[in-house]
């Protein structure tokens, strides 16, 4: 049924294959595997391997073209900007078709209708019609048609764009709204988890969902519509549809096929019993186990990352110190420029600028460097200000005590300023670096799958965002404590009350 | 006192100003070799900068330095730095505050300049700086951290580690001001040692008592001026300028 791709959801993995492994033999299509079910989600029984039913529709066009399904992890509001980097060919992963995005992508013929749906708690009975809603707080997901519609409602709705539909029926169930407006296969699988909840039967809207390719790919965009066609002809998309319990009434009218459902949804089944098992605690437990191995994967692409970050970042920091206290005063300004414009504007919007901005200059960065350069700059902005405060923090007599004993000026600065610097630096640093830990999870918008954005989809797939919640927050904080030991024993090392002599001590 | 003809150091016409306060004004000066020489004054009267501008660590405005046949004047062309570097290498210097190296032991404080400057194997400064150690009566210290020190044993070992770097002349910035008399008298001592083996020494310090028995030239600077030059005895016994006679009196 479906296919396995562990591998590619090893970050670092990803990035090697990012685009030198895209052979004439595949088809590289781009989803967002914490966007959930029924779309693209990691298995709740073995979350190493991604399924859904748009996962089989890539598998079947694969297939009809005579090539191999590659999976791209990207997050789900830059699916564009990445298929327009050539990250991967094609997108698939509930991208309605709209006029605004007709402008950036060609779009195939739609393989899916649908319509939105309303979900409300199961006491509420002021909620029927769209009328309804006027004064109410309703949430959607951000940019979605569904929260398009919303926000045109001539009553005035207070509207709440999310960015994981879990957390919406999450806060639908703690009052914090009265309803929420999505597409039907979301309501029909999370809408309905939480049994205090109830999907409306009234149908909002039509929603098509279409396969983006690059502006210009006509010859691809002819072969994937053909592949499609012949999928609908062979009924192998109904059968899809109809193991996702996906048919709908919808689908009937526009494909022409009034056929009754004659398929048992199986996969919704699967989906909706893998919840029923974890009720006690010590299966819980049980399960929480098959998602270590995921998240430890994760874990590493952070630990590489902020490793490699913090080690351009010092090199960094101590350059651009070194220059603002030493150098000419024009290079010295330069310096002061960088760190205040690097200082001063968010780090998301660098990564963004860095991955998705330079490919317009012709600069085309792999996700793992792209995220290195940001993160290294970011951080060794605020590394140069605290080693220049360090260098500072020395008696100026230090300086001249070890220039009349003959040493020039650099000498002087790595044998006798430096040393004792770092005793100063030590503790704001390890600050630093398990900041930059944490910060490393801004990646995930350039694409790199990292603990957080593992975090993500594996609450996504389990509808779990507490219990794997806690185990993400376990995981980042063990991480950082081995940098905490050995700041403490630099520290201890180089501090003054310690320089007592070997034998003593 | 018998000395060689031509001077070690001469100064001639030295100017020093600091944000439009003249410092020193026209400074002549000659210091022979083997000598002692004391520089006496008040407070401010500019003293210390002249031992600042003698091994460049303050650059002069004008006039010009010469130490055995490296010159140094204001003429900032390329080898300036070169040249005050030369300059440097003939001086070791001795600071008020000691200026020990707080993250080093006392005989890698000694080791280290060696090491760096003169890339001597640690075994080889080692070698040089045990001897100095032991002159100046620290050899039981050599692991110690300079905070386990008292002052006195402190500037001792600050005046090992300018002697490591093996100078022709020693200058001495008031070494004894932060020092009760008890331990300026072990730094003396030191001091007196070193004059025996007729190393040419300038000092800096408010001690008359110590300039008066040991110094073989006093030197009396104020306001930036040299007023008077003597042997101590000339100097105070009879001076001959009224300002020297009202600094002596106080």
């Amino acid at each position: 049924m479906t296919n396995v791709f562990p591998v590619v959801l090893l970050g670092f993995l990803s990035v090697l294959s990012s685009q030198s492994l895209a052979t004439a033999g595949t088809l590289r299509w781009g989803g967002d595997a914490s966007g959930g079910a029924p779309y693209l989600l990691l298995d709740p029984k073995n979350p190493e391997k991604i399924i859904g039913f748009e996962v089989e529709i890539a598998e079947a066009i694969a297939r009809e073209l005579g090539l191999q399904a590659q999976f791209y992890q990207n997050q789900w509001d830059k699916l564009i900007p990445g298929l327009k980097r050539k990250n991967y060919d094609i997108v698939i992963n509930g991208i309605e078709i709209t006029e605004e995005r007709k402008a950036e992508v060609e779009f195939s013929k739609p393989y899916f209708y649908t319509y939105e749906q309303l979900t409300v708690k199961k006491n509420t009975d002021t909620i029927h019609e769209w009328a309804d809603l006027a004064g109410k707080r309703v949430g959607s997901l951000k940019d979605s048609f569904a929260e398009r519609m919303l926000k045109e409602h001539p009553g005035k709705v207070h509207v709440a764009g999310y960015e994981e539909q879990t957390t919406i029926y999450a806060d639908l169930g703690y009052d914090r709204l009265d309803a929420v407006l999505l597409d039907q296969p979301i309501a029909l699988y999370y809408g309905s988890l939480d049994p205090n909840l109830k999907n409306l039967d009234t149908h909002f809207g039509h929603v098509s969902y279409g396969i983006c390719v690059r502006k210009g790919d006509f010859e691809l965009l002819r072969q994937i519509n053909d592949a499609l066609t012949k999928l609908l002809a062979s009924g192998e998309l109904r059968a899809i549809y109809e193991r996702w319990g996906l048919w709908n009434e919808e689908l009937a009218t526009r494909f022409h096929d009034p056929a009754p459902s004659h398929l048992i949804p199986s996969e919704l089944n699967a989906y909706r019993e893998s919840f029923q098992h974890h009720s006690d605690f010590q299966s819980r437990v049980e399960h929480y186990k098959t998602y270590v191995p995921l998240l430890a994967k994760g874990a590493i692409v952070t630990l590489q990352l902020s490793s490699v970050a913090m080690f351009f970042a010092v090199l960094l920091g101590l350059l651009l110190a070194l220059v603002r206290l030493y150098a000419p005063r024009a290079i010295a300004a330069c310096a002061f420029g960088f760190v205040e414009l690097v200082r001063g504007t968010p780090l998301l919007i660098q990564l963004f600028l860095i991955y998705y901005g330079l490919p317009n200059v012709g600069i085309k960065l792999d996700p793992f460097t792209a995220a290195i350069i940001g993160l290294a700059l970011n951080y060794g902005a605020y590394e140069s200000e605290i080693y220049r405060a360090g260098i500072l923090a020395i008696p100026h007599s230090q300086l001249e005590t070890a220039l009349a004993l003959g040493l020039n000026r650099w000498q002087a600065l790595f044998h006798i300023i430096i040393p004792q610097a770092i005793r100063i630096v030590v503790p704001p640093m390890t600050n630093d670096f398990i900041s930059l830990l944490k910060d490393s999870s801004l990646v995930s918008v350039i694409t790199l799958v990292e603990l957080t954005r593992v975090y993500g989809q594996l609450a996504a797939a389990s509808y779990d965002y507490f219990g794997v919640g806690i185990l993400t927050a376990i995981l980042y904080f063990v991480m950082g404590v081995p940098f905490v030991r050995l700041s403490r024993w630099i520290e201890r090392r180089f501090s003054f009350e310690s320089y007592l002599p070997r034998t003593i001590r | 006192m018998p000395h060689t003809l031509t001077p070690h150091i001469d100064v001639r016409n030295l100017d020093k100003t600091y944000k439009n306060k003249s410092v020193l004004k026209k400074v002549c000066l000659d210091f022979f070799e083997g000598e002692l020489t004391a520089v006496i004054g008040r407070s401010g009267c500019g003293k210390s900068t002249l031992l600042k501008c003698l091994n460049g660590l303050e650059r002069i405005d004008s006039g010009s330095i010469r130490v055995g046949n490296v010159f140094l004047d204001r003429n900032a062309d390329q080898k300036h730095e070169e040249r005050t570097s030369a300059l440097r290498r003939n001086f070791g210097m001795v600071f008020q505050g000691f200026n020990l190296f707080p993250h080093l032991t006392i005989l890698e404080n000694l080791i280290k300049a060696p090491m760096v400057v003169k890339k001597l194997r640690r075994s080889e400064a080692s070698a040089i700086a045990i001897p100095l150690l032991e002159k100046v009566g620290l050899l039981s210290h050599i692991d110690y951290y300079p905070s386990q020190l008292s002052g006195g044993q402190q500037q001792r070992a600050a005046i090992a580690r300018a002697l490591a770097m093996a100078p022709k002349v020693m200058l001495y910035d008031e070494p004894t001001s932060a020092l009760d008399p008890w331990l300026s008298d072990e730094v003396f001592a030191v001091m007196r040692q070193i004059a025996a083996e007729r190393m040419t020494q300038i000092v800096v310090t408010h001690e008359l008592r110590f300039v008066r028995e040991f110094a073989d030239k006093v030197i009396f600077i104020e306001d930036g001026e040299v007023v008077e030059i003597g042997s101590p005895t000339e100097l105070f016994e009879a001076p001959q300028d009224e300002r020297t006679r009202r600094f002596l009196k106080r």
